[in-house]
């Protein structure tokens, strides 16, 4: 390992925390971002590259890092796994079609070794939308209770709105802090 | 000059080991601080700006090449860094300064350990090349004022060869390639 590295990982046990926001196109993931900031979510466009935000959250700083979701880009999230903390995996609960697709992903990511230590939060975000897919029916579409590898949950939200997100984002700092600052 | 600072370490037999040690430390901290405040380290970081500066623009959304670019970056100073130290620190070992450094980073001054850091911070990387550009496209040239018709083709965004993907279910600015 480099100098370099080797400082950067001193410097992250201190109170920093990497979030990784994946999930398929248009499920929602730069707006969830940019509410959760406090940032207008009207004119949102497709992302072709990636987004980071540092929020003081807590006691803590969050890095969260949201990369584009569309099938041409998915090749390039691997460059975005080291050092990452948490794992938000975003899905459009109203998209009933490409349940199948989102379920696909999320189990190849799973299985990346540099993910293998990182928490997962899946939002079943734009659950303001009649004929939304429940949290429970989403839970079963991506047969989560299978995960025995990673601590996950799941919640339901709307990055519209702005319900659950806090509740989203309070449960993965835990999970990570538990895990990661407990030598404190 | 940090040339003769690490003279003769070993064979200072007065001092003892754990102190020794501590001279080590902080010889290759010292020697560090050089490396990084000599001119050959501002050409390196400066022919690499030079070199990549017009990929980037001043959006909030950062293009899939930064993180390229980023990477190169992160590892050319880093092997610089190390390269040094080894011409400067006869039988210099990354790894035992490493193992060193995990209990006494905090020995380290603040200034240069936050140098250090800026180093693998993307968000600062990026700052960089944006000041980097926007000194070079005007504002920092002397004869400015005197130009009132300014090239605005260095402005254009290019789309680095990204493919959008035909499925997506959703239109976007995208869609005009
Ligand atoms: N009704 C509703 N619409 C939402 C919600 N969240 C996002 N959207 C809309 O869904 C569309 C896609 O949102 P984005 O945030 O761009 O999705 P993304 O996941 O970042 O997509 P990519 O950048 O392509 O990966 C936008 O039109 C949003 O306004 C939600 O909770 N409810
Ligand atoms: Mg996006």
């Amino acid at each position: 390992m480099g100098l370099l590295t080797i400082l950067k990982k001193m410097k992250q046990k201190e109170k920093e925390m990497r979030i990784l926001m994946l999930g398929l196109d248009n499920a929602g993931k730069t707006t969830i971002l940019k509410k959760f900031n406090g940032e207008d979510i009207n004119a949102i466009e497709p992302t072709l590259g990636f987004n980071i935000k540092t929020l003081e959250h807590r006691e803590f700083k969050l890095n969260i890092w949201d990369v584009g979701g569309q099938k041409s880009l998915r090749s390039y999230w691997r460059n975005y796994f080291e050092s990452t903390d948490g794992l938000i995996w975003v899905v459009d609960s109203a998209d009933r079609r490409r349940i199948g697709d989102c379920k696909k992903e999320l189990k190849g990511l799973l299985l990346e070794e540099r993910l293998s230590g990182a928490t997962l939060l899946v939002f079943a975000n734009k659950q303001d939308l009649p004929g939304a897919l429940s949290a429970e029916e989403i839970r079963d579409a991506l047969d989560l209770e299978s995960i025995k590898t990673h601590h996950w949950t799941i919640q339901w939200c709307s990055a519209v709105t702005g319900e659950k997100l806090l509740d989203g984002i309070d449960w993965i700092i835990s999970d990570i802090a538990s895990r990661i600052f407990t030598m404190d | 000059m940090a040339g003769f600072k690490d003279l003769n370490l070993d064979e200072d037999l007065a001092v003892g080991r754990s102190s020794r040690a501590d001279t080590r430390f902080d010889t290759t901290v010292g020697h560090i601080e050089d490396i990084i405040m000599e001119e050959r380290f501002q050409t390196l970081q400066h022919d690499f700006k030079e070199k990549y500066y017009h990929h980037f623009t001043d959006d909030e959304e950062n293009k899939l090449i930064y993180t390229d670019i980023f990477k190169e970056y992160v590892g050319l100073v880093e092997n610089y860094i190390q390269g040094e130290l080894k011409n400067r620190i006869s039988g210099f070992s990354m790894e035992d300064f490493s193992k060193t450094l995990e209990n006494r980073h905090d020995q380290i001054g603040g200034d240069i350990l936050d140098m250090l850091l800026s180093f693998t911070d993307f968000v600062a990387f990026k700052q960089m090349f944006l000041e980097y550009k926007s000194a070079k496209e005007g504002t920092g040239m002397d004869f400015s004022d005197l130009i009132t018709i300014r090239s605005t083709t260095s402005l254009r965004d290019e789309h680095q060869g990204m493919q959008i993907d035909p499925d997506s279910p959703r239109e976007g600015p995208s869609s005009n390639r």
